[in-house]
């Protein structure tokens, strides 16, 4: 049983190639399986071992030293409400505490439905717009108890303009073949760096 | 400036000039200058990661002194250290206390403490006191990380030392850094245990008590200990040991870091047998076979035992008796054997190896390599078994010669093996073709061709599997002495002291100290009397010689032909028609079982005397505990029977025997025993010189298989039912149970589901199996592991054939 | 002068108060510091305090103590804690009650009674084993047929002993803190070293009720 779906399969397959080593891929692969699942299962980590050739406990070690890869489930909408020095002045712990009873789950949890999970988070540098947030890594500024509450009514809509937690757009980035570093282990490349080849680029 | 030796540079540490390797880690010049920097995470045999920041001294390369870690910091010309700076210790003392900040400080109840570097280096760098008083960091503790080791996560000091051992050295990265920060700690992936045969290691090297062994796990204290060095003698590598014991029981074995062989590495095999000498199982008291009742073992006394044993000699004569075995045995012990049979008992019937072993002229002809030879070569052309099961620190050694060194390993083999990982190129071959493939090989335009001819090479040869014959290996050895003369050979015999029986000339047509037995010494010929002038019969000659009767008197020296014989049907039957079978032995195996005369023997760290590896390199073994019952060596039985038969040794002691053999073996020469005696026996003396010629033999091509059957494929594990194995506790439950291993397709065209039973069928018997798919071996091949628990593969194999095929059928 | 000057040291201790007793017929009051038999104690639940570290048998300048430790057993456990101790003896006919082992002990498990009062008549009788050493379920030591105990012989056996103070901590310094004991409860640390030897009936216990009030 492999874990990966069959087009996420071929995709893993193309991101290994980008790297002059399977190994580099892994992170990448973290990301593509956050993706499918909404949080990285042990059985993701087993496969991305095997697709890269190394060991499962190495996997681990990578995506549990990442804190945006969730090992457990996680919501929806992972909302990230920052806790240190600027929003902590500015009122995030209100803002937690009113979270909290919003959502009706703590700080790490939750919620029933599978919608929402609250963390606390350390400093998201926007430390101008105190108390800040992040829904599923999107910036919300200057948060008071109304607009979160808000914020809630609108991500519970069914086109919030939020994509669910895991989605990353930069995995998708499809480099084109020409413009690949690849397979070759970088001592082996003779040719100029890939940059270089400004007239190929505008044909 | 300092004078210019090139690579060279001059720094000085402490007030004193220190010359140092230009590249070479402040901590390791000053390690050699003779000043103790403190450290934890820095291990000389692994790359430094500067992890513990325990190792920080002033250092002063013209822009003031400044605090860096010595073992990150090369050296360089006019560097000035200091170690003592007030600056330093302040680095020293902050540090222990941040690694305090979280440790347990259970001393008392960890199996570290009194030897623990944490401990040590606290009181001697430490602060005294700490200021904090903040509820220490907790965790489950301890838990098991894989069958023998404990993995205590709230004493680990994140140093890296076992996570690097498992991924640099033993290539087996079965345990990572997890998570990060305050709460990074070791662990495996769930449900993946570390399951290394290395993993012993990471014991030894752990800094604090984080990780401990359980077969030692509140054994004993450190302050307990009695220690003496020997040498290991689980397989012929010859690792370099520290045996502990306390209260006359083996608790623990350690690995010395000696350069020419084992790194101070050893295999958890050879680390934690120590529990079969200590064994309730153990035989204390001869046994005779009752004359009433032929299934009943009496206990018996020696006078009867040996007179009986002597009895059985002298009516077989000595064409009709056969010796079987001796690796097991000091190179003193085996000479006193050797002595005995050519001497007294006047035959040349005598065989250490169990016809799964190489030719003794064979071994002896070869121009010999070392395991340093193997490491610097420019390959390593390995033909013969797979090294990770059968001399695993062999493995460990070429596998870090090929990750770090220049070295390339090139494989031959008829299935995966355990070296895939780090070898430059694993080519498959039939069973028993493997000169074929390297005849084409040779003579074809590949790379590979090229630098075997041009480079320097070192063969590594043995036997790949116990279902084929011993021809192919011959024949590999004879392409290469012929196509690569420039190839020195290691030779691949496992068990432990094979090279050193094999050089007291316990093999037939081979005497002490490399000679063929129609070219004795003259000390030999003054002091034995008697030498055979024919060459005798070797094991697989004695066995169906016994099996048509002709041989009467079977003596087994510590020999098991029926779990290690390749053909257990042959041994059966010769152990069943053989009128007296005399078995000298630790254990009940299944052969001494059925033995009429027992006489039991010591065991390892109960005998003193020297071994010989696999190199010719010999070490001193030294006795630590007194054995139990009335065991004896197995030179005094030797002695003793002499005396019976009416002759004598003239041998009383080690010592005494091992002046006879550098007096009569013309390759130990030289080799005194106050040299044995010596610090330089720690690295072993190596002896290389051989007089013997082998006359290779015409080589058959190996039959081809017929559409039906599978090539039987069969080597060794490294958790088998051999007796040290089977008789530890703890390794006792890691050997499994046999599995016949088929290619998917193979099964699928036979109609058999993956990991149901099948009926295995050979020319000499019909069992019922487990097949398990495996894509892994080639399509018409089966793998069986030799001797697993219950079952061994030698039911299947007719020792006569060149290959052995089986036939599959459902149930 | 003469040899009567030798006398007058005899005739005035005739008249000054004699130090020696008629043993056995009369006692003397014991210090409370006298090291006497061990015993190994147990906290209040019965848990044994001893856990096999051996640091006792490691610092016994007679080498009379043979200590073996093992795991605890999960579901039984004996002593808090990963590690119990299996095997415990002393050897009596080697013993010279130095204390060392009380002072090395890091869980109080091993103190000393004052029962000095013991003969064997055979060596395995002077061999105490663990069984005979480790209190019964009331915290008192268990007698053996060879002993004589007096009364207070078993008072205040543990923690008495130790001149060093607990953890190292200068806090402590001359104090001796007690640890819960079964049959006892938790006593107030002793303040101070003292010029005399309190009578042991002079002693402080608290009871537990008194202890975590304290505290």
């Amino acid at each position: 049983m492999s874990f990966f779906s069959d087009e996420n399969t071929r995709l893993a397959e193309e991101i290994i190639k980008r790297y002059p080593k399977a190994r580099s891929a892994m992170i990448p692969l973290l990301h593509l399986a956050q993706e499918q699942e909404g949080w990285v299962t042990e059985a993701a980590m087993a496969e991305i071992a095997e697709l890269v050739g190394t060991s499962s406990a190495e996997v681990l070690g990578t995506c549990s030293f990442y804190e945006m890869f969730k090992r457990e489930p996680v919501g929806k909408y992972l909302i990230n409400i920052c806790t240190t020095m600027s929003c902590a002045l500015m009122g995030a712990a209100d803002l937690m505490q009113h979270a909290e009873k919003a959502l009706g789950v703590k700080s790490g949890g939750t919620t029933e439905d599978g919608m929402f999970t609250l963390e606390g988070a350390e400093c998201q540098a926007a430390c101008t717009e105190a108390p800040c947030l992040q829904v599923n890594y999107r910036h919300r500024y200057r948060v008071t108890a109304d607009e979160f509450d808000a914020m809630l009514a609108e991500l519970s809509t069914p086109d919030p303009g939020v994509p669910e937690h895991g989605v990353l757009s930069q995995i998708r980035q499809h480099i084109p073949e020409k413009n690949t570093v690849g397979a070759l282990p970088p001592e082996e490349v003779n040719a100029p760096p890939v940059w270089l080849n400004t007239e190929e680029d505008q044909s | 400036m300092s004078d210019s030796v090139p690579n060279e540079v001059s720094v000085n540490i402490n007030g004193a000039e220190v010359r140092a390797k230009a590249g070479e880690m402040l901590i390791a010049a000053a390690d050699r200058a003779g000043v103790h920097i403190p450290r934890f995470c820095y291990h000389e045999r692994m790359s430094s990661v500067g992890m513990c920041r325990m190792c920080l001294v002033d250092v002063d390369t013209g822009r003031g002194p400044m605090l860096q870690p010595s073992c990150m910091v090369p050296v360089a010309e006019g560097m000035s250290v200091d170690t003592q700076s007030e600056d330093t210790k302040r680095a020293q003392e902050g540090i222990l206390e941040f690694l305090l900040v979280n440790h347990p400080l259970d001393c008392p109840v960890c199996d570290k403490g009194g030897e623990c570097p944490l401990q040590d280096q606290t009181m001697a760098y430490g602060p005294g006191e700490s200021r904090f008083v903040e509820e220490k960091r907790h965790y489950e503790k301890p838990i098991p990380i894989s069958d023998l080791v404990h993995l205590d996560r709230e004493r680990c000091i994140l140093c890296d030392r076992c996570t690097r051992f498992a991924d640099e050295i033993a290539g087996d990265p079965l345990i990572h850094f997890t998570e990060r920060g305050n709460s990074t700690q070791v662990l495996t992936f769930p449900d993946e245990p570390f399951s290394s045969y290395f993993s012993g290691n990471t014991v030894q090297i752990c800094p604090v008590g984080a990780l401990t062994a359980a077969p030692y796990r509140f054994k004993a204290r450190p302050w307990d200990l009695d220690q003496v060095e020997s040498t290991c003698t689980t397989c012929s590598m010859g690792c370099r040991t520290a045996v502990q014991s306390s209260r006359n029981e083996l608790v623990r074995y350690l690995g010395v870091d000696i350069e020419s062989v084992n790194h101070g590495w050893l295999c958890d095999k050879g680390r934690f047998n120590f529990e079969a000498t200590n064994s309730e199982e153990r035989l204390t008291v001869p046994l005779i076979r009752d004359p009433n009742d032929e299934r009943q073992l009496l206990g018996s006394d020696w006078g009867s035992a040996l007179a009986n044993a002597a009895e059985a000699i002298l009516d077989a004569g000595s064409d009709g008796i056969g010796i079987i075995g001796g690796s097991r045995l000091t190179n003193e012990d085996a000479y006193a054997w050797s002595k005995l049979a050519r001497s007294i008992i006047r035959t040349d019937n005598l065989d250490a190896q169990l016809g799964d072993g190489l030719p003794a002229e064979l071994v002896h002809s070869l121009p010999p390599a070392t395991i340093a030879d193997a490491c610097e070569a420019d390959t390593v052309l390995v033909v013969g078994p797979d090294l990770k099961e059968e001399l695993a620190i062999l493995h460990l050694r070429l596998r870090g010669a090929a990750t770090k060194g220049h070295t390339k390993v090139v494989e031959i083999n008829a299935a995966p093996s355990g070296c895939e990982p780090y070898v430059e190129r694993a080519i498959r071959c039939g069973s028993g073709e493997a000169a074929k493939y390297l005849g084409e090989i040779l003579n074809s335009d590949d790379d590979l061709a090229t630098r075997l001819r041009e480079g320097s090479v070192v063969a590594v040869v043995g036997r790949s599997s116990m279902a084929e014959s011993d021809h192919s290996s011959i024949a590999v050895a004879a392409l290469i002495r012929d196509e690569l003369p420039h190839a020195t050979f290691l030779t691949a015999l496992r068990r432990g002291n094979v090279r050193g029986a094999l050089d007291m000339g316990l093999a037939p047509g081979v005497l002490p100290g490399r000679t063929a037995i129609d070219n004795p010494s003259s000390a030999l010929d003054d002091i034995w009397g008697y030498t055979p002038s024919m060459k005798g019969l070797d094991t697989t000659g004695m066995l169906q010689a016994a099996a048509e009767g002709k041989i009467r008197t079977l003596v087994l020296l510590g020999a098991d032909p029926l779990s290690d014989f390749p053909d257990r049907n042959l041994a059966a039957e010769a152990i069943q028609r053989a009128e007296t079978v005399i078995s000298l032995d630790n254990f009940l195996t299944a052969s001494s079982a059925q033995a009429d005369i027992i006489l039991p023997t010591t065991a390892y760290g109960e005998q003193g005397g020297t071994t010989t590896n696999l190199e010719g390199r010999i070490s001193r073994l030294t006795q630590k505990i007194t054995p139990p019952g009335s065991v004896r060596d197995d030179w005094m039985i030797a002695t003793e029977l002499a005396w019976r038969l009416g002759g004598d040794l003239n041998l009383t002691s080690k010592e005494q025997i091992w002046r006879e053999i550098e007096q009569v073996a013309p390759s130990h020469a030289g080799v005194t025993v106050e040299r044995i005696m010596s610090e330089e026996a720690r690295e072993g003396i190596l002896v290389q010189e051989s007089s013997v010629e082998y006359i290779f033999p015409s080589v058959q091509e190996p039959p081809i298989a017929d559409g039906y059957g599978l090539r039987l494929i069969s080597g060794r594990k490294l958790w088998d039912a051999s007796t040290t194995t089977s008789m530890s506790p703890s390794l006792r439950p890691l050997a499994e149970a046999p599995v016949l291993k088929v290619h998917p397709t193979d099964l699928q065209r036979l109609g058999i589901l993956s990991g149901s039973d099948v009926r295995v069928i050979s020319t000499r018997s019909t069992e019922n199996l487990k097949a398990v798919a495996d894509e892994s071996l080639e399509r018409g091949t089966a793998l069986l592991p030799f001797n697993q628990p219950g079952f061994g593969a030698n039911r299947f194999i007719d020792a006569t054939a060149a290959v052995n095929d089986i036939r599959i059928e459902t149930l | 002068m003469g040899y009567l000057d030798g006398f007058k040291v005899t005739f005035k201790k005739l008249f000054e108060e004699r130090v020696t007793t008629e043993y056995p017929k009369e006692k003397r009051p014991k210090p409370p510091r006298f090291h006497g038999r061990h015993v190994l104690n147990r906290y209040e639940d019965g848990m044994e305090k001893c856990i096999g570290c051996e640091l006792c048998a490691g610092v016994c300048p007679a080498k009379c103590i043979y200590v073996r430790g093992a795991d605890n057993p999960e579901t039984e456990p004996v002593s808090p804690g990963e590690r119990y101790g299996y095997v415990y003896e002393i050897n009596y006919l080697r013993c010279i009650h130095c204390d060392l082992c009380v002072e090395a002990c890091p869980t109080e498990a091993i103190t000393e009674s004052k029962l000095f009062e013991f003969s064997f008549a055979n060596r395995s009788d002077a061999i105490y084993t663990k069984d005979e050493l480790v209190v019964d379920d009331d915290g008192q030591p268990k007698r053996q047929p060879w002993e004589l105990w007096h009364d207070g012989d078993d008072l205040a056996t543990s923690g008495w002993m130790r001149a060093t103070a607990p953890s190292g901590n200068p806090d402590y310094q001359n104090r001796v803190g007690w640890s819960g004991e079964l049959g006892y409860g938790v006593r107030a640390p002793e303040t101070g070293q003292q010029e005399k030897f309190p009578e042991l009936s002079d002693l402080d216990f608290l009871t537990e009720d008194q202890a975590e009030e304290q505290h």
